[in-house]
């Protein structure tokens, strides 16, 4: 075989080449993994959105919590008189019964403007959901005017920022506290107390959802069987996991933006390195002439200069991912149009992402240099020792 | 590894010993957008052993065609060529490889090393295809640099190193692997009068005191008086010329 | 410009790695051309909004609160509205669609009257004003999901707590860039459904659209609107058809900074591409160069012509990205589906000249920054160095 070293260090020599290459390289896995990392912190946010054991009810044929109305006594009546819901250290009941408004919000980074759920809810809730823990400021007081919201919500809405006051249905919440909810769903909500909502929207004795936690899964499954079935009830009950992903068609968008980056970066980037290769075959074709003459094979020519537009694809790679580490985290929203409101999410560059960015790295390296790597070996060698 | 002396040989005549390289009936033509340009025209040459023949002719000529053909860098149009007892044309093309890396030195014009390695790595290369241990290809690449007198050199970059300097390397790449057959293209073409002077020297003492068989082309007559043995080729045929006949063209 | 077949010569003479690089940059081109492009087709929707005259009202809170339909007739009055009709957003469930398609309960005469640049039949108006369960549909979406006339659509109730059966009565059309994937039938019906279930959103509209006789009518009416039920139960806001679509594609975030940001790392990737690519073409002609130089050809001469060469390249591959990316995305929109896809405007896409003409215009900029190192540097070869270059 070809000496490893005689390939690194003819890229050595064109070393401008070379750090153009990468840099090329570099920048379109950047770009690349940048997009699929959006894509995966939305699937991340749905995905991790719902317990297991976790349900929710609203009305039956609702889409989602805004378009369901459930009247507060039949809310009781699931808390008091079904069997199988769990219940927290306290003995208290975990089922929490819920308000949700939208309202219009502008971003403070262009100006934009969506819709942000407030969410009225009962101590219950929080129970619910135990991730979820105030990290500034306080908690809102239940009675009165006051909320508390995610970090992320709060840093990117104009009137969301602790101590600020956010304007609710001609009303105004104060929020006093600002909370960190392990990137779940509630990260793109304000949460108030329910009956300040029910209050502020004019919708006393009313309720859009009850979300419970079953003890077990056979316990959920028979708390589905009646909330559906019983005349009593006739609700759409469904896992939070499914009510989830029924949303993650709010992905579709990001995702196919995602691919088509994907695609077309990297079609451009492959006729890139085969420029790159080309370049460095024709420069040495004396060198390989002579390589063949002493008696190397076609397929070890062949293999040295794939190592070499690998190599510069992949150190494109690893600087073009480690270019996306100070973003990592950062939060983002997009439209989620089942719910018609803002759905908040973080860039996340788990091992897949990453992984998908150094496959484009690979795919540039063997489709940029298998062509001019092979044909470097198809000149004759007489007449590539005659070339200068 | 048999570096050792021999005793001078007859040059001349090739009927005493079984011919080291043997051509018969060899024609080569090449193609110029479809027009069939002739290059060697039934050509019957007998090379023997530890001869060192230098071939000559007007440029064009296709002198340096011979070469590769009996370098097996190349294949004949009709005809048979054989070194060593091996008949090239019957080797298919990886086995050509592995024979020629087995059986022959190279020595070009502009030396061919590897910008990128040293001396020691360039004189390396060839023993890279063998099943040799780092140790015994050390001790290989250090005797044939030591013949050429460039031990102290080993660890330098061709661009460090004069014309005659790289040249002489070349020549210890072309001799690491104890080839049967040197062959030389135009090897001082490159090279001011005195550095020529110092790689001639070098090939007749391979000849003269190791008993390598050198094939060289050239257009120098001074090169080509080095040499034991003239073959003139001009249009495609070869002429046998005597040595003597040469011009002192100092 | 004598210079022009030289140039061209010079760029054609390997033509492997010209062709590759302008593919790069074609590649590349494309895909920033799309982005921008969707921008910009959006901006276009919006612009052309602004030629019909509409203004939009809804409750003061956002389109999840509904209005009373006694406000549509109040609106009715106000002076300089020519027609108005609610429009409510009925969001239901067809077959297995993950997301509903466009379908909105509206008043058939006023409809047709308020987006009098769209087109229906006579005969399927006035057979659709007759049945109640009746619908029209564009003729887009109906080409796409193969619906006829007399064909019933059954749409689940998402939002509204009722399922429709809908006739197919009609086929509403217009121009290349109108929303032609829209579903409209009778309010009535719908309200009477809601009735029968004694739903409390009985009465409600979602939105009213309405059409003033002039573009200066716009902000007085709108004004008035406000005024007028400032201190109803339900309070009113009148913004202009643009402004009202602009909420939408603004829901989706903050995309214009990720497609700066987007197409500013790829420009700067074509540049080493591109600069890369000639760089290599340069140091194979270093004896041509010289020879040039010797015979007679001026520093600055030199400089031009290796920039002439870069720029050529680079718009060779930003022609074939433009051009690539308007085309496509016309034949996009030709035949594909959109109304399934999540994103506001997609199904109007269409890439205006001027984006592709911008497009152009940044890989111009490409070849010339590309260009300069190479051409300063070929520019100051020197003769002498140039012809005895051997290696």
């Amino acid at each position: 075989m070809i000496p490893l070293r005689y390939n690194l260090r003819s890229l050595r020599t064109r070393w401008v080449t070379s750090l153009m290459t990468i840099l090329g390289t570099a920048l379109v896995v950047w770009a690349t993994v940048l997009a699929f990392g959006l894509g995966a912190g939305l699937d991340h946010t749905l995905e991790v959105s719902g317990g297991p054991l976790d349900l929710i009810a609203m009305r039956k044929g609702a889409s989602a919590e805004i378009a369901s109305i459930i009247d507060r006594k039949v809310a009781r009546q699931i808390e008091e008189t079904l069997p199988g819901i769990a219940t927290d250290e306290n003995g208290r009941k975990l089922c929490s019964p819920e308000l949700v408004v939208i309202v219009a919000a502008t971003r403070s980074s262009d100006g934009g403007r969506t819709n942000l759920i407030i969410r009225g809810v009962t101590s219950a809730a929080r129970a619910l959901r135990p991730g979820l823990r105030v990290v500034e400021g306080r908690e809102a007081k239940p009675g009165l005017r006051e909320a508390i919201t995610s970090r992320s919500v709060s840093k990117r809405f104009r009137g969301a920022g602790l101590g600020e006051e956010l304007e609710v249905m001609g009303s105004k919440l104060v929020i006093v506290g600002v909370f960190d909810a392990d990137d779940s769903a509630a990260e793109s909500e304000v949460w108030t107390d329910l009956a300040v909502i029910a209050e502020i929207s004019r919708r006393k004795g009313v309720v859009s959802s009850v979300q419970l936690r079953a003890t077990g899964a056979q316990a959920l499954a028979e708390i589905k069987a009646r909330l559906t079935g019983d005349e009593q009830f006739a609700l759409k009950a469904i896992s939070e996991k499914e009510y989830y992903a029924e949303q993650a068609i709010a992905g579709t968008a990001i995702k196919t933006v995602g691919w088509i980056i994907f695609v077309f970066l990297l079609i451009g980037a492959v006729f890139a390195m085969a420029n790159t290769m080309f370049g460095a075959v024709v420069t040495r074709a004396r060198e390989i002439g002579t390589l063949r003459a002493l008696g190397f094979s076609r397929a070890s020519v062949v293999f040295g200069f794939l190592l070499e537009s690998l190599t510069l694809a992949l150190a494109g790679g690893l600087i073009g991912c480690l270019g996306t580490l100070p973003v990592n985290g950062l939060s983002t929203g997009t439209a989620n149009w089942v719910t018609f409101s803002e759905i908040t999410f973080s860039f996340r560059f788990g091992p897949v992402v990453l992984l998908q960015g150094v496959l484009l790295a690979v795919l540039v390296g063997v489709a940029g240099g298998i062509f001019p790597a092979v044909r470097a070996t198809r000149m004759k060698i007489v007449d590539a020792l005659r070339e200068i | 590894m048999s570096f050792g002396m021999k005793t001078q040989e007859t040059h001349l005549s090739s009927e005493a010993n079984r011919p080291l390289v043997q051509l018969r009936g060899v024609t080569k033509d090449y193609y110029r957008n479809r027009i069939r340009v002739p290059v060697l025209a039934d050509t019957n040459v007998d090379i023997g052993e530890g001869e060192f023949l230098a071939i000559m002719g007007p440029s064009g000529s296709g002198k340096s065609t011979l070469l590769n053909l009996v370098a097996g860098i190349d294949r004949p149009t009709t005809g048979t060529i054989v070194v060593a007892d091996q008949e090239l044309g019957s080797l298919s093309e990886s086995r050509l490889t592995r024979w020629r890396s087995e059986h022959l030195g190279f020595i070009f014009q502009l030396y061919n090393l590897m910008p990128v390695l040293t001396a020691y790595e360039n004189v390396e290369l060839p023993l890279l295809l063998t099943r040799l241990r780092r140790r015994q290809r050390r001790q290989h690449v250090e005797t044939a640099l030591k013949i050429v007198g460039l031990a102290d050199r080993m660890d330098h970059y061709p661009r460090q190193l004069s014309g005659g300097q790289e040249q002489r390397v070349a020549i210890a790449r072309a001799l690491v692997n104890d080839p049967v057959l040197l062959i030389a293209d135009e090897p001082t073409g490159n090279l001011d009068a005195t550095a020529a002077v110092e790689i001639l020297d070098l090939l007749e003492q391979l000849n003269e005191q190791f008993g390598r068989t050198i094939i060289m082309v050239t257009h120098d007559p001074r090169s080509a008086r080095r040499a034991h043995r003239l073959l003139h080729l001009d249009k495609g045929t070869f002429d046998e010329r005597p040595i003597d006949a040469l011009e002192a063209a100092s | 410009m004598k210079f022009l077949p030289y140039i061209f010569k010079n760029v054609f003479r390997n033509k492997l790695r010209t062709g590759f690089t302008v593919l790069s940059i074609a590649m590349s081109l494309f895909l920033v051309t799309l982005l921008y492009g969707f921008l910009a087709s959006q901006e276009n929707l919006a612009a052309q909004s602004a030629g019909y005259n509409r203004l939009v009202v809804t409750h003061r809170q956002g389109l999840t609160s509904l209005l009373p339909v006694a406000h549509l007739d109040k609106l009715r009055t106000i002076e300089g509205v020519k027609a108005a009709t609610q429009m409510s957003w009925f969001g239901g469930k067809y077959k297995d669609d993950r997301l509903p398609f466009t379908q909105f309960a509206v008043d058939a005469q006023a409809m047709m009257n308020v987006f009098d640049e769209l087109t229906l039949p006579a005969d399927q108006l006035s057979q659709w004003r007759k049945d109640t369960g009746g619908c029209v549909v564009g003729t887009r979406i109906a080409h796409h999901r193969g619906w006829r006339l007399g064909d019933k659509i059954v749409l689940k109730g998402a939002f509204y707590d009722v399922d429709l059966e809908l006739t197919v009565d009609g086929f509403y059309d217009g121009s290349e860039t109108a929303d032609l994937d829209m579903l409209w039938f009778h309010w009535a019906y719908l309200d009477e459904s809601l009735k029968a279930k004694r739903s409390p959103i009985a009465g409600l509209i979602g939105m009213v659209m309405l059409k003033t006789a002039s573009a200066d009518d716009l902000p007085e009416v709108a004004r008035q609107i406000e005024a007028r039920f400032t201190s109803s139960d339900a309070p009113a806001r009148a913004m202009t058809e643009q402004a009202f679509q602009q909420m939408f594609s603004e829901m989706v975030g903050n995309v214009q900074a990720f497609i700066r940001n987007t197409a500013l790392a790829v420009v700067f990737a074509l540049v080493c591409v591109a600069a890369n690519a000639m760089a290599m073409s340069l140091r194979e002609r270093t004896r041509e160069i010289a020879v040039l130089k010797a015979i007679g050809f001026q520093r600055g001469t030199v400089l031009r012509l290796v920039l002439g060469e870069s720029l050529a390249i680079a718009l060779l591959g930003g022609f074939l990205g433009a051009l690539g990316a308007k085309l496509g995305v016309l034949a996009l929109v030709r035949f594909a589906d959109l109304s399934r896809f999540p994103l506001p405007g997609i199904n109007v896409f269409d890439i205006p000249w001027i984006t592709a003409l911008y497009a152009l215009g940044l890989a111009a900029a490409i070849g010339l920054a590309s260009g300069l190192v190479p051409a300063w540097r070929a520019a100051g070869v020197s003769v002498v160095a140039g012809l005895r270059k051997v290696v």
